[in-house]
């Protein structure tokens, strides 16, 4: 390292306590410097999941400290339940429809975002927004619209026949999850596109120029220099957002709260109602668990099909 | 079309046609974004200026003079909602500046200094983008319960910085081992410590990722609902979005009119950071933070 010779070079040393310690100066300071993400992951993460482990072992009350060893009940329980598979199924159903849509929608709007002439930057601005914007405001819309007094959509739904005038459709077996996809899709879709946007501002203009010269058209350009540099993107995108949209808690629950009935249940949602409706702390913690594993095989996954420590390695 | 067919456009188009296609494709295209991108925002713009009892029983589409009015945004000086904007703003501004101050440490370190297990630590540093509030939530609820920093904005605010760190940890290391060490080297042999180096060279050049990383926790700290949700059960502590949506459930006087002015106005910073500030997004972006 070239530090060591600017601390040789340097006139004034003052004496600090570490370099006496048996590490070196440099692995002192380093990890000093990392030991405040360290303490953050300890807190947010660490804790949190062995604490959730040992609660799931435990009946509880949400609202009384007093805890119950039961063991693996909890769990046996988990399995049992016919909620649970049934919100793991509207889970993967809600995620599958989700990430595709967005794979689709997002990267063709950084396709044309990336393309267009005039009037880029502002159009880039009011996409860029819709991810910006809070989930609560998407779902106030949406809320707007989709009620059957004076809701727009409602309207223009009912005209089409899609639904009576007097029915609210986020309220309506059929049409609850299906919206909730939708509606999730315009404000995720966005995420998508801002990632293989900056990868496609990164090609250089050559590449393009190279090509028409030997006399390809647009599809081959597309074929063998923006595709090829958009996989590795793409693939870490659509493993990002099926995790995220597995997880997603927010919108659902603002929009329907799982309703009507169980229709637009998914495990987030299982997990808050165990906690707050049936007062089940030490079960919520359990199906906390059951989730974090799911997460945890996808990490393994995304590790494996990713390859950080390649990343690791690189420069830029 | 594979590439032994003799040199042409797509579907065997002349190239001039291909290109007339492509630029009608692209238009529409446009036009689309355009209308679905805009077309939701334009309508909370409408309605908020929009007479709240037209809004609850008819469509309309534009604010005529007998329906405009100013009158929804009183809601701006309810007293509950004007907490609720200001824990958001606060809690913002906390995680912000958390976000900021320790990922361009941690960076500096990741990049400049060699310490055992360092590689190990980035890849570590990954599994972050898979905390889910709602895992992470519940537990957390029981833990900051009892260690007194439940219904705290603090409290918020560390579980949030959390969540940011993956992406600003990686940014900032990526991008300060793009600035040649050189420059500190420099101020190194006029006699700078390292503290020094770190403040006067290389912090004011790290600038775009600077702000590439307060937008992501801006981002994510102004989203949040589902921490906020379970971490902040009390009404005077609580942020805009679990506050305006138990709000609506306590069956108040809280016509969507007046939802719709309050959302605008959480709406404008997001627009404008995302106007003036996207080239530094997307600067941040390619650089292969995930």
């Amino acid at each position: 390292m070239a530090g060591e010779t600017g601390e040789s070079i340097r006139s004034r040393r003052t004496y600090i306590p570490w370099d006496s310690l048996p590490a070196s100066r440099e692995t002192v300071v380093g990890i000093g410097t990392v030991l405040p993400v360290v303490v953050l992951y300890v807190l947010i993460a660490v804790f949190p999941i062995a604490f959730a482990f040992w609660a799931s072992l435990h009946d509880i009350h949400t609202l009384s400290p007093e805890w119950v060893w039961i063991g693996l009940e909890n769990y046996y329980e988990v399995v049992e339940i016919a909620t649970f598979w049934g919100s793991l199924w509207r889970g993967v159903v809600y995620m599958v429809g989700s990430t595709l849509i967005q794979l689709a929608v997002g990267l063709w709007m950084a396709l044309v975002l990336n393309r267009i002439t005039r009037g880029q930057k502002l159009l880039t601005a009011v996409v860029f927004t819709a991810y910006l914007i809070p989930t609560i405001i998407v779902s106030l819309m949406a809320l707007r619209v989709f009620d059957p007094a004076g809701g727009v959509f409602q309207v223009l739904g009912a005209g089409f026949d899609l639904w009576s005038a007097t029915e609210a459709p986020l309220g309506s077996r059929t049409w609850a999850m299906p919206l909730l996809i939708l509606i999730g899709s315009w404000k995720f879709s966005v995420f998508i596109t801002i990632f293989t946007l900056a990868q496609l501002r990164a090609i250089p203009n050559r590449f393009y120029e190279a090509a028409k010269v030997c006399g390809a058209n647009r599809w081959q350009m597309f074929r063998d220099i923006t595709l090829p540099r958009l996989t590795g993107i793409i693939l870490v995108v659509v493993l990002l957002r099926s995790i995220f949209m597995f997880n997603k808690f927010d919108i659902i629950w603002q929009l329907t709260e799982g309703g009507p009935g169980d229709a637009t249940t998914t495990l987030p949602v299982l997990a808050y109602k165990t906690v707050y409706t049936d007062q089940a702390y030490g079960f919520a913690n359990a199906i906390a668990v059951v989730m974090f594993l799911f997460l945890l095989v996808s990490a393994i996954a995304y590790f494996k099909l990713f390859n950080p420590s390649e990343e690791v390695e690189t420069t830029t | 079309m594979s590439s032994n067919e003799p040199p042409g456009g797509m579907f065997g188009l002349s190239y001039d046609s291909e290109s007339r296609v492509f630029e009608a494709l692209k238009l529409l295209s446009t036009a689309i974004i355009v209308l679905v991108g805009v077309w939701p925002i334009y309508w909370m713009i409408q309605l908020a200026f929009t007479e709240y009892e037209t809004v609850e029983d008819a469509v309309t589409v534009f604010p005529l003079p007998e329906i405009f009015t100013l009158d929804n945004f009183a809601v701006l000086a309810d007293p509950e909602m004007y907490t609720y904007m200001f824990n958001t703003v606060v809690v913002a501004i906390g995680t912000i500046v958390t976000v900021v101050v320790v990922s361009l440490i941690a960076g500096y370190g990741l990049a400049r200094l060699s310490f055992p297990q360092k590689e190990n630590f980035a890849r570590i540093l990954l599994i972050g983008y898979l905390f889910s509030p709602i895992v992470i939530g519940i537990p957390l609820y029981q833990i900051w319960r009892s260690i007194g920093l439940l219904d705290t904005r603090i409290g918020l605010i560390i579980a949030l910085s959390a969540l940011s760190m993956p992406f600003a940890v990686w940014l900032m290391w990526k991008y300060i081992m793009t600035i040649p060490e050189a420059h500190e080297e420099a101020a190194w042999v006029d006699g700078a410590s390292r503290w020094r180096g770190f403040r006067d060279v290389v912090v004011p050049q790290c600038r775009p990722a600077i702000i590439a990383a307060a937008l992501f926790a801006f981002a994510l700290a102004w989203n949040d609902f589902t921490f906020a949700q379970i971490l902040l059960p009390s009404t005077e502590t609580t942020t805009f979005a679990p506050g305006v949506l138990r709000a609506m459930g306590q069956a108040q006087f809280l016509p969507d009119a007046h939802l719709m002015a309050i959302s605008l106005v959480m709406t404008l910073p997001p627009l404008l950071f995302a106007y003036f500030m996207q080239s530094y997004l997307l600067k941040g972006f390619q650089v292969r933070a995930l």
